[in-house]
């Protein structure tokens, strides 16, 4: 059944724009809380859904920086309607020393409230940052004068975008319902899976199997099977496994919705990653395809400043408030 | 899949043993998607072979778990076993000493917890509004249908504001209740946000 929703003419979604973002503000205790973007595809929505809920989140009052943490083609400042230039500091200027402190190279956007940090335009110097430049470099960002800070990750799947992914306090899995981009999310998912736990379980006797387990050799398809060769291996180490597995959590969007099938495959993948990966997601919404969010990108503007009515504004208030509750 | 023998009929639908009617249904539905024959979902992951086989399963327990009586007779047989289907894995016993089956993959609601963050900004429980829920849940209006017991018809004028189409006052606020316990939402709340709206277009008598 096609997704109807509300009546969605250009002066209906415009107009009738609230006079605030009507999500409450939530403090956060003790310091700024790290939303990561990620989900392997690209073109999936991660920019614009980074963008348009930290919008949210500063319209409700919160400082909020934006982290674009693609290191080659990064495109975030383009949905706030900031200017992008290579010689602009970014992201990689951090990560390779030749700025210390993140909080000078965040500038103002046209959100009251909202800062970004640029990402790299055509820049492939820190393709392989490392684990500890990634751990640095996330110290810093917990150290921003922010209540939220929204990382938005890079397609695909290298350890950077791993381990940001992983070392955020809210990791949201962004896919839309084509068969291409479930395949990568499952993929991105998996990896970062792996990753976490190979850190988790450093030093442990059983990394070899868990090494097993991320090729799938030796028949360890499932968390389960994992378990139980970490059994023989070495049973103290299954309660440091299951701590693991219970600590990872991330947040799923399916982005681009056109019908409630694809509405409902959200709990498909929710139940698939249950049995499969033995991973908890947690599906936090949905949002459809919307001709307004492309008008919105040609604008440069965010969706929901652009558009506040329109259906996927609607839909991105509601995820955003799902996270600043949980 | 390997294992699959080892599960209960509620580890395969993923409910708890005192999951209601509904929670089962919604389980067995969204089961049957995620695992039909084509599922964008899981092809990447599993062989068709595999799905079938999984979809046999999930027929067989929802069979079971969705008819009073052969549920009640199967909880019996479960509480003879010790809450424990028979050869249930080493691994799995290990890692779940006191609820067994859901360690590793805690139970779910399917989307049926409630949920304020899907509830309108200005609490006005419009049709619009109540599909908008629906859909975000995941639950077709047949569903709906089953468990108010309200016609499909009526359910779809509810959704459309089509008030003059509706039957008289009393009746509406019934369904609007029982068509919020069905979404987890405050019936008293919704009938009277949603009779605001009725009121105007169809004046009391």
């Amino acid at each position: 059944m096609p997704l109807t929703g509300t009546p969605n003419s250009l002066n209906s979604a415009r107009s009738r724009a609230p006079r605030s973002e009507p999500v409450d503000p939530v403090p956060v205790p003790g310091g700024a809380s790290i939303w990561a973007v990620g989900g392997g595809k690209g073109g999936i929505g991660k920019s614009f859904i980074s963008a348009n809920a930290a919008t949210i989140a500063a319209r409700s009052g919160m400082r909020v920086i934006l982290i674009d943490c693609d290191l080659g083609g990064a495109n975030l400042h383009t949905c706030l309607g900031v200017r992008g230039t290579p010689e602009r500091t970014n992201l990689s200027d951090v990560l390779e020393d030749r700025v210390v402190d993140l909080d000078k190279i965040a500038v103002e956007t046209p959100v009251p409230g909202l800062r970004l940090i640029l990402g790299a335009l055509g820049h492939t110097g820190t393709a392989q940052t490392n684990h500890e430049q990634c751990e640095h470099l996330l110290q810093g960002v917990r150290r921003l004068p922010a209540d939220v800070i929204i990382l938005d990750l890079a397609a695909g799947m290298d350890r950077a975008t791993l381990d940001f992914f992983n070392g955020a306090d809210k990791s949201l899995l962004v896919t839309t319902p084509e068969p291409t981009a479930i395949e990568n999310a499952y993929s991105f998912l998996r990896a970062a899976f792996y990753r976490r736990l190979s850190y988790a379980m450093n030093g442990s006797p059983v990394r070899d199997v868990i090494r097993d387990a991320m090729s799938q050799r030796e028949g360890l398809r499932t968390p389960d099977d994992l378990l139980a060769a970490i059994e023989r291996v070495d049973p103290a180490e299954t309660e440091r496994f299951r701590s693991v597995i219970r600590g990872f959590r991330p947040r799923l969007v399916v982005n681009q919705v056109r019908t409630t099938d694809e509405v409902k495959m959200g709990f498909s993948i929710r139940a698939v990653c249950r049995r499969f990966f033995g991973v908890d997601l947690d599906y936090v919404g949905y949002i459809n395809y919307d001709d307004f969010v492309w008008r919105s990108i040609k604008e440069r503007r965010p969706l929901v400043t652009a558009y506040p009515q329109s259906d996927g504004a609607l839909y991105i208030r509601q995820i955003v408030k799902k996270m600043l509750k949980d | 899949m390997p294992g699959r023998d080892e599960f209960t009929f509620y580890e395969i639908l993923e409910v708890m043993p005192d999951a209601t009617s509904q929670q089962i249904e919604r389980a067995y539905r969204i089961a049957r998607s995620t695992y039909q024959p084509g599922s964008v979902a899981t092809y990447s992951l599993f062989s068709d072979e595999d799905n079938a086989e999984t979809l046999r399963r999930v027929e067989s327990a929802y069979q079971v778990l969705s008819d009073t009586r052969l549920r009640r007779e199967y909880d019996a047989r479960l509480r003879t076993h010790g809450s424990q289907p028979a050869g249930r894995s080493r691994a799995a016993a290990a890692v779940a000493p006191a609820r067994p089956p859901w360690t590793l993959r805690p139970p779910t609601t399917f989307g049926l917890e409630p949920d304020e963050s899907l509830e309108p900004d200005d609490g006005v429980f419009e049709g619009g509004v109540l599909r908008r829920i629906r859909v975000a849940r995941g639950i077709e209006l047949d569903e709906v249908a089953t468990f108010t017991k309200i016609n499909e018809t009526y359910l779809q004028h509810i959704e459309a504001n089509r008030f003059v189409d509706l039957p008289p006052r009393v009746y509406v606020r019934g369904f609007l209740r029982e068509i919020a316990k069905c979404l987890k939402l405050n019936p008293g709340r919704v009938a009277d946000s949603y009779l605001k709206l009725y009121d105007k277009q169809i004046p009391r008598v």
